[in-house]
């Protein structure tokens, strides 16, 4: 056991704090949302530069062979910044998936071109009816069909709630190729370019009011054979640990944009004054300053310890599902706090970062499951639970009657020591 | 970061998880031991623990441990906790042992922490008064210097304790200062000396709590520990111990491994409880919580490993999650009983063996080592340094002081 970042990890975080503070301030974040890309190219080419792009990629592909931890570490400052970025759809959900499962010939000539800022990627995996009883994120989700014709597959269907898909050159498909008993098989992913015919996008109007999420459809879009990435039939496995991933990575990010909302609070509880004491003052701002202290202090320890155990390749899927369910409930909470303790500095939504929190957050809250989807996910781990242990030692037989147990017998303690009479 | 184990930390785990697996009966139950049978059970576990230095796995071998690290202690704190292992004389080994090690002269600490690291001796913290609760430093029991001794004066509530206890930890006012926590002083003497009265106090839940009145007590110098006046000190810093443990997490993770273990068998409607959404929610959402409790434990017991100066945020933190944790999750727990939840131990009918029922009351009590709102007033000032009301500027304070004065 050890919380202790490392001396390279202090770096990183400080000087992915000072770029951001520097580079993503509150106007750009602003002036992002307004634009229809909803991303700053200039912002990604310096992210490009800072090596951020390349940050868990192996040093043969430009990256800098970092570990998830690391990555976890840049993503909470991302958040607390409301960086505005492809990131996660490019370098994680799909660069991850191409690194673990891509052929050779793929990662060669994709990965360099992520690492540099040239190429951005987007995952399109929710579908309509997927997105209604919690299946957006599990393999029964995936329905779409990709029929073989030729040296192309076929795919028809839409796509749903696709981050960056307007601005990706290229999108990573998750369809369906083969239908099976078990959801998991049967599942193929496809890169299909951006641009091919039949394919049309539709931005949808969110929470967030920027443009990030778009409707992708696919009529009759041909995809040639070898964009396949992964075996034919078997994408589900290499997609489901970038998924993971990627939620952890967004609960760190999370925790990053609560943190920031926590300060704001507390700033705000401090500063603000009111009958001539600053407002901070009643416990009633208090505890929300507090509850909104213990949300990110507690999900930061669960994001740490899942990081920690992906960049160990450990099996982790307990604790996946329990720091994104809690950071779900946890960061949006936090956001509650602040703005109650804001009040009406909290929610104009001209100034002031408060809002774009709130809002993101709802948006991540949905995003890669959902708390629903992942308290689901610990059920089903607990449900593996062997039965508890049952200690061994010869038993006292003191238990069988019940009036032993529910009188308590003062008598036996009264006697051992001397009184003077004062008792009960 | 690091969030595994080492090897040996995993053989220590294993060797004490065996340990008690062969010593704790099948039919253990945490039931308060108010029977004769259970208290002699319980001391003689203790004692058996002790010969091993299991106890005390973090003191020296001299005075009786195991000489480990901080995080070997937080090891051993989870098997305790995972058997729901509860000493009689959990105080003198997380409290009062501390305190004499911090504070104690060589004879007190030659002659007092083996035999607390033995489990031969029980101990009780005589702190908390009538008036002297969260304000811990309000303390109206006196000590005053006659000669070479001390006579103490005063009443102690809320002692928890149902064993004979062998010496008392006690708090007593020895000066008459201004800010009020600096003429504190600790005292320690055996339980059995002449004007030591008690009376029984049963709480909720079936266990027992103490009023301690102490009539001219005569004790000597010896009987100080620590330096005169500097006692709020020196229970602030022993005070830490108390909040940073690993204990509750494990255990509430066996609580947790039982009633899912539960769910599994049991049927309602045709179908298995845990196939039931609302019960797999709170399976869910107890299991998250209590990994974020642990984690804070842990976080508390590397940062005394790194001897570091703890500050409030780590033991304040972990005793506010485990309290919110405490208060919530018997209620969850019992609604998924359903009419059975109610069902005491030793009922026929009782799932669970009626701990649930038993925790539930217990739950009332979760007020030592500070009420929830002690630990918020704590963090709102001294981590997230919001400012505190003073006194002299709310008339409805003054009133209420001044009426006090007069009673």
């Amino acid at each position: 056991m050890n919380f202790e970042l490392s001396e390279e990890q202090k770096m990183l975080k400080k000087s992915a704090r000072d770029f951001l503070d520097n580079e993503c301030p509150e106007r750009l974040v602003r002036e992002t949302e307004a634009s229809d890309s909803s991303y700053s190219p200039e912002l990604w080419k310096k992210a490009a530069e800072l090596g951020w792009l390349g940050l868990v990629y192996p040093e043969k592909y430009g990256g800098s062979e970092m570990s998830i931890l690391d990555m976890a570490i840049l993503y909470e400052e991302m958040g607390r910044a409301l960086f505005p970025s492809p990131h996660l759809s490019t370098v994680v959900l799909c660069g991850l998936t191409i690194l673990h499962a891509g052929s050779e010939e793929q990662k060669a000539n994709m990965l360099p071109k992520i690492v540099n800022g040239e190429l951005i990627l987007a995952l399109a995996l929710t579908e309509p009816e997927a997105s209604w009883d919690g299946k957006g994120w599990v393999a029964e989700g995936i329905t779409m069909p990709a029929t073989s014709e030729g040296d192309d597959y076929c795919l028809s269907g839409t796509k749903l709630f696709v981050h960056d898909a307007h601005i990706a050159d290229q999108i990573l498909v998750a369809a369906r190729t083969k239908k099976d008993k078990r959801a998991e098989e049967g599942i193929t992913l496809f890169l299909v370019d951006a641009k091919s015919p039949g394919i049309s996008y539709n931005p949808l109007r969110t929470t967030a009011g920027d443009n990030k999420q778009s409707e992708v459809a696919f009529n009759k879009v041909m995809v040639p054979k070898k964009n396949i990435v992964g075996k034919l039939h078997d994408g589900w496995a290499p997609l489901d640990k970038a998924l993971k991933i990627g939620a952890v990575l967004l609960s760190a990010q999370m925790v990053g944009s609560g943190e920031k909302a926590m300060e704001l609070a507390i700033d705000h509880a401090k500063t603000r004054v009111q009958f001539e004491m600053p407002i901070g003052i009643h416990n009633w701002v208090q505890e929300y300053c507090i509850m909104a202290f213990a949300d990110v202090q507690g999900t930061r320890n669960l994001v740490y310890q899942a990081a920690w155990m992906l960049s160990q390749d450990m099996p982790c899927d307990l604790e996946v599902a329990m720091t994104k369910a809690r950071a779900n409930e946890a960061i949006v909470d936090a956001h509650w706090q602040a703005h109650q303790v804001l009040a009406g500095v909290g929610f104009t939504s001209q100034d002031g970062v408060l809002p774009l929190h709130t809002k993101r957050g709802k948006v991540c809250q949905l995003y890669l499951g959902d708390t629903d989807h992942h308290m689901e996910m610990i059920a089903q781990q607990a449900e593996k639970w062997p039965e508890p242990e049952k200690p061994e030692g010869k038993p006292l037989g003191i238990f069988d009657t019940a009036e032993d147990l529910q009188v308590p017998n003062w008598d036996v303690w009264r006697n051992q020591i001397k009184t003077k009479g004062k008792l009960w | 970061m690091e969030f595994g184990f080492t090897e040996e930390q995993e053989k220590l785990r294993k060797e004490l998880h065996d340990f008690y697996a062969n010593e704790l009966p099948e039919d253990v139950s945490e039931v308060p031991a108010v029977s004769k049978e259970l208290q002699d059970f319980w001391m003689g576990l203790q004692r058996k623990a002790g010969k091993k230095g299991y106890l005390t796995p973090g003191w020296s071998k001299e005075t009786g441990g195991l000489g480990l690290g901080h995080l070997e202690v937080g090891v051993a704190n989870e098997v305790e906790g995972y058997w729901g292992i509860s000493w009689p004389n959990g105080i003198g080994l997380h409290i009062c042992g501390p305190g004499l090690h911090l504070f104690g002269t060589e004879e007190q600490k030659k002659k007092f922490l083996p035999e607390i690291s033995s489990g031969e001796k029980v101990w009780y913290e005589c702190f908390t008064e009538p008036e002297a609760g969260t304000d811990e430093a309000n303390q109206q029991t006196r000590a005053i210097k006659n000669g070479d001794k001390w006579v103490i004066n005063g009443q102690k509530i809320y002692i928890t304790g149902g064993y004979k206890p062998d010496f008392l930890y006690v708090e007593a006012r020895t000066a008459d200062t201004i800010p009020k926590h600096r003429g504190l002083t600790l005292f320690c003497f055996p339980a059995d000396t002449p004007g030591v009265t008690v009376a029984a106090l049963p709480c909720m839940g079936g266990y027992r709590a103490n009023i301690f009145y102490l009539d001219n007590v005569t004790v000597g110098d010896d009987a100080i520990i620590g330096q005169i006046n500097q006692g709020f000190y020196h229970v602030m810093a022993t005070f830490e111990f108390e909040r940073s443990n690993t204990t509750g997490a494990a255990n509430a993770k066996r609580d947790l491994e039982e009633l899912v273990q539960f769910c599994k068998e049991t049927k309602r409607n045709g179908k298995p409880l845990i196939k039931d959404p609302e019960v797999r929610k709170a399976i869910a959402k107890m299991a998250i919580d209590i990994e974020v409790l642990r984690l804070a434990a842990w976080r508390t017991a590397w940062r005394f490993g790194e001897r570091k100066r703890l500050g409030p945020l780590d033991f304040d933190l972990t005793g506010l999650f485990s309290r919110i944790n405490g208060l919530t999750h018997p209620v969850i727990r019992m609604n998924i009983l359903g009419m059975y939840g109610q069902l005491k131990i030793g009922s026929k009918y009782a799932k669970l063996r009626g701990s649930i029922e038993r925790r539930w009351q217990v739950t009332r009590s979760y007020h030592y080592a500070g009420t929830m709102e002690a630990i918020k007033i704590v963090l709102a000032a001294r981590v997230l340094g919001l400012p505190r009301i003073p006194a002299k500027l709310n008339p409805v304070i003054m009133k209420a002081l001044q009426e006090k004065e007069k009673a």
